[in-house]
Parts: C-alpha cells; structure tokens; sequence
C-alpha cells in the first residue's frame, strides 16, 4: 500500500504526523517506509532523529536518483541508526522501519519527464513488493512531485493508493484543504488529466486534522466561561464550514489532538514520552495509533 | 579472464502462483523467441536472453581505472510460478586491441566484454565481490530491471501474499582448482566465489541462479518464522502467521534440480557447510511442529467443551 501524506498549507504538521503514524504501523508488527519526497526542505531525518540525514543526505537522496544520478536511493533503517536511545532497538514484535531521506539541498523538481516518472514507478514497485506501508511525504500545496506521483500511479493500476491530506482546524486551512482537492489544478483536477478516474481517486483521498482543540479538552480548563462558550461556537461553526467544503466528518479519517510536544518539538511520540516522561498526552499517542490502523482498514475507506 | 553476474530473486507478485502457460506469457519478453519450461521435479520457466550494450568502467578492488566495452546477457525466470529471478552476466576477456572496436564486433560475441589495456583477474574479482565504486559496470541494476519487468507484467494482480524484500547475489566464476565460497553480508546482499574446472559454460549460470533462488527461499523462510514470534505469541495466531510458509513457500525447495552432474559436488559441498538443506528441514519442522500442537490444542479444547 501507497500512501500520500500533502498538506494545503506549510506548518500544518504533516510530516510529523505522516511519521509518527508510520512509527506506530511498525509497532503493530508491520514493515513500513517513509519516503521524503518533500524536496524543497527533507527534514524526516530529524523526526526521526537520525542526525546524519538530519536535512536529507549528502549522496543517494531520492532526488538523485529519481533525476537518475544513482542507481538506488539510501536507505536508513531507523532501528539502527536513530541517535535517540528510545528508537534505537527495534521492540519485539515491530515490524522494520525505513526511512528513504531526500537530497539535502536537492530543491524542487522543477520539471516533470517520462525519465523521472519512470525511475518513481520503478522505485514504488519495488518498495511495494517488501514493505506493507510505504508512506511518501508529498510536499505542501500544487506542486511537480504531487503530478510526479499522480502520474507514477496511473502507471501502476494493480498497486494499491491513498491519499491523506492534513489541514489544520482553522478556517484558512479547511478552505484550502478543499481547494487542494477539489479546485481548480487540484488533485482531481490533475490526477484526471494524468488518468486517473476522477471518483475513484476522490474515494482514495481522506483528510486529517491536526492540532485540534477539542471544546472539552483538559487544557481548556482554566479558560472564563465567556472564552469557552466562544471557542465552542467557533468549533462548530468550523464544523459546518468543513461540511459545505466536502472536508466534514465522513471524508476525514482522524484527527491529532494539540499536542505541546508537537508544537516545540517535531518528533516521535513513543510510548516512553506518554509513559515515563510524561512529555506528552496519552490521547495523541492513541491518536497516531489509531490512524495507524484505519490507513489499512477497508471499511474507514468505503465509497463516500 | 573471469565471469562475473548477479541474480536477484523475490517473491512473484501475484495473488498465488502462476501456471506454466501464464510463465510462458509473462516471460515471453521477445516476440518470436520462447520461453524454456522444464517441468520435473519443479516447474521452471526461462526467458529468451537479452543483451544489453555496455562501454564503461569495471569495478577493480585496486580503484583502477579499467575500461570494458561489449554487452551483458540478461534474463529472467520463475521458479514454481512463484519465485522471480532476473539475472545477468558478462565473461570478461583482454581485448586484441587498445581502442574500441565498431560495435558489431561486440555484437558478434554476446555476453562477452572486452577489456582496454592491462586489468587483473584477481583485481576484478575482489572489486566486483567488495564493495563496487559508483558508476563502474552495476550487473545488479540490469538483473533488477529485468526482475521489474517480469513485477510489472499485467498478467499477474501484485497481490502477493506476504511482502518479502528481494535478495542480490553477486558471483564470480574462474577456472582452476575447484572451490565455492558462499558469504552473507547485509540481510539481502551476498556473494558467491566459484573456481571450476575446465572452461566456462552456461551451466555455471544455471547453478548460481539455482543457489539465489534456495538461498531466498531461506532466507525469507526465516523472516517468516521470525514474524511469528513463536512462544511469545497465542499459538493460534503464530500458526497463521506461518500459512503463507506452508502454502507459498515450503513445497518449492528443489537443490541441485536444474544443475549439470559435473557442478553438483559444488552444491554438495554447500550442503555440507553451512548446510542450506539443514537449515530448511530444521525450519520446515518447527512450522510443522507448530501447527500439529496448535491442532492438538484445539482438539482438546474441543473435546473440554464436548464433555461439558
């Protein structure tokens, strides 16, 4: 299974969402890779805490070797080569957890050849055939990777896709994630153009909120009654926003509650972190955990 | 001089395996030539070989500088209807002259590239087997896009049952004084140092794919048994982590089917240590242990609830 992680805007925590849901796949016993495709900035490595490709790697970046300057991209195997102690020895019962760093400095495609979807299709065919998760971090907005990996997939009718758009909980933002899809020189818009059936891809593609505040959230406690009774009238006016934008409760697939650890610092969240250190709240790790699970289950994927 | 090849190997990616007509289409990657299928003791599909023209640097363990033109022999296989292999190789010979010839004098001798100026043997060999110098002649990425070829055919649906990653493995072949060195490095590279008596045949080919193909079996075998977690797991979920090893897997171990009399010592010797058929039976046993007490333990469970 493809999966596509875009996001409409910058900053809205896709890549360390992308990544920790990848993390929380190889926990539940499956093989999982995450792949950088985020070219203008391949910062994965440090989510990952693996320092050496900290801002992508110096050779064998997937930049390189999709415009063909080597034969394979790197691989990182997390397990190994992370340089935080809590990742480094892969738990009994995980699965392997693979990272395929970005060229550091390698900068945006700034075309789209039959050469380069060619080395795409090849790279996510081989990919497919060992690993039960292959997550790619398609950068932010329209971009060349996006029709990159629109094109590469028409190609490859038989291997199964998804797209996960992530939008934070904001006017701006739900605005955007739907003109992301759905507008003009959207996802829909390009994907049909490459070949792709436009329904069938629409029913390929959820979104997920992140950095969301839930009106009866804990931290919320301390507000006046006056600041509360706002948020809540602002939560749901969102709502009904998010549902005249086809981006309402039936095409999202899950959401990530604010987490300050999120906010300060883009890492993992592992089971130490809610556990031990108590850095961060048990309800984003259950939240990563369970979209862990609904990126491979069917019925969260039912036509809409 | 020496042959040097790579055979990379990984799991057919279709649903369940494939019969030997579907082989024949999905290897068929030249009109007008056919594909080779010898059925006993297992089904083993051959493609038509290819050639592909090469004019670059050899891989020489002394960083050396060696130029070879001429073309490499690529071909394909599936073992089973289940095992894919793509495989390709170049004998290497010192060239007559120190220039480059026009091309139908490569074409002429298929398979063959000839070295410009001085190279050693023992150089390239140690190069090739080491650790090859970027941009130097990469056998893997031809065997790996001819394995693409035989993945991306529209004739099987890329539902495999288990994902499984592909192993490499990078060969050398000499003559002299016989002897086999079969070394594991990383968990999908290896490599495999073959001195034969008498001169290069074809044949040598044919027992290097038919080790990659045993070893992968292994190999993924042993994935298999691992992502069990047997003991630490209820036995009946262990046991259906297993099935894709009974029902994919464990009937297609063959040593030695496809290999001419004069190399089976070779295999025999590798039977002897390390001991792949060893190995294979002790693993095979284990799964099958597995699912006789999970019987047991169901038909006892059974029976409780009978008595109850």
């Amino acid at each position: 299974m493809l999966v596509f992680a875009i996001s409409d805007k910058g900053g809205t925590g896709r890549s360390v969402t992308g990544t920790n849901i990848v993390y929380r796949h190889a926990l539940q016993g499956n093989d999982v890779c995450y792949l950088d495709f985020d070219f203008g900035s391949p910062t994965a490595g440090a989510i990952f805490s693996v320092s050496a490709v900290a801002r992508g790697t110096p050779e064998n970046g997937l930049h390189e070797y999709l415009r063909g300057e080597c034969p394979q991209p790197r691989r990182v195997d997390v397990w190994a080569e992370s340089d935080r102690e809590g990742l480094r020895t892969r738990p009994p019962g995980a699965g392997r957890l693979v990272l395929l760093p970005g060229s550091e400095g390698g900068g945006e495609l700034s075309a789209l050849t039959d050469e380069i979807v060619g080395r795409c299709v090849q790279l996510f065919g081989r990919l497919e055939e060992e690993f039960d998760l292959c997550m790619i971090d398609v950068s932010a907005g329209r971009s060349f990777t996006a029709e990159l990996v629109l094109a590469a997939t028409v190609r490859m009718p038989a291997v199964p896709f998804r797209w996960l758009v992530f939008h934070r909980w904001t006017r701006q933002h739900i605005i955007a994630a739907d003109g992301l899809v759905a507008g003009a020189d959207g996802l829909l818009d390009v994907g049909s153009r490459f070949g792709h059936d436009r329904e069938d891809l629409r029913d390929r593609i959820r979104f997920v909120r992140t950095a969301v505040l839930e009106p009866d959230a804990a931290e919320l406690v301390g507000l006046r009654d006056e600041q509360r009774a706002w948020l809540s009238a602002c939560d749901s006016e969102l709502r009904e926003l998010a549902g005249r934008h086809g981006v309402g409760r039936t095409a999202m697939l899950g959401k990530i509650p604010l987490d300050p650890v999120l906010q300060w610092r883009e890492q993992l969240i592992t089971d130490e972190d809610v556990l031990a250190s108590k850095i961060a709240n048990a309800e984003t790790a259950a939240a990563f955990d369970e979209l862990a699970k609904k990126i491979v289950d069917d019925s969260a994927w039912e036509g809409l | 001089m020496l042959v040097i090849g790579e055979v990379h190997t990984g799991l057919l990616q279709n649903s369940g395996e494939i019969s030997e007509s579907t082989c024949r289409q999905v290897l068929g990657l030249m009109a007008g030539e056919s594909v080779r299928v010898s059925r006993r003791p297992i089904v083993h599909a051959l493609s038509p070989e290819r050639l592909t023209g090469v004019d670059c640097a050899l891989p020489a363990a002394s960083r050396s500088r060696i130029r070879g033109v001429g073309t490499v022999v690529s071909r394909c296989a599936v073992t089973g209807g289940r095992v894919a292999q793509g495989s390709s190789y170049v004998r290497v010979v010192r060239s007559e002259t120190d220039r480059r010839l026009p091309w139908s004098h490569y074409l002429s001798r298929p398979g063959v590239v000839e070295v410009l100026g001085k190279a050693k043997a023992a150089d390239l060999a140690e190069g090739f087997t080491g650790d090859p110098a970027p941009g130097c002649l990469d056998l893997g990425a031809v065997s790996g896009r001819f394995l693409d070829l035989v993945q991306a055919s529209p004739l099987l649906d890329r539902r495999a049952p288990f994902k499984i990653p592909r192993t490499s493995l990078r060969w050398v072949a000499e003559t002299g004084e016989p002897s086999i060195r079969f070394t594991l490095h990383t968990e999908q590279e290896r490599t495999l140092r073959l001195t034969h008596p008498g001169p290069f045949t074809p044949a040598v080919v044919d027992l290097c794919e038919d080790l990659a193909t045993h070893d992968w079996l292994l190999t993924s075998l042993l994935v298999i048994v691992e992502r069990a977690r047997i003991g630490a797991t209820p036995g009946a979920q262990a046991v259906a982590r297993l099935a894709p090893a009974i029902d994919h897997l464990m009937h297609l171990w063959m040593p030695a089917a496809r290999v001419e009399e004069w190399l089976t010592p070779f295999w025999e010797s590798l039977e002897r240590r390390p001991g792949f058929t060893r190995q294979w039976r002790s693993l095979v046993d284990r799964v099958r242990d597995q699912v006789a007490m999970n019987t047991l333990a169901l038909l006892s469970a059974t029976a409780e609830a009978g008595r109850r």
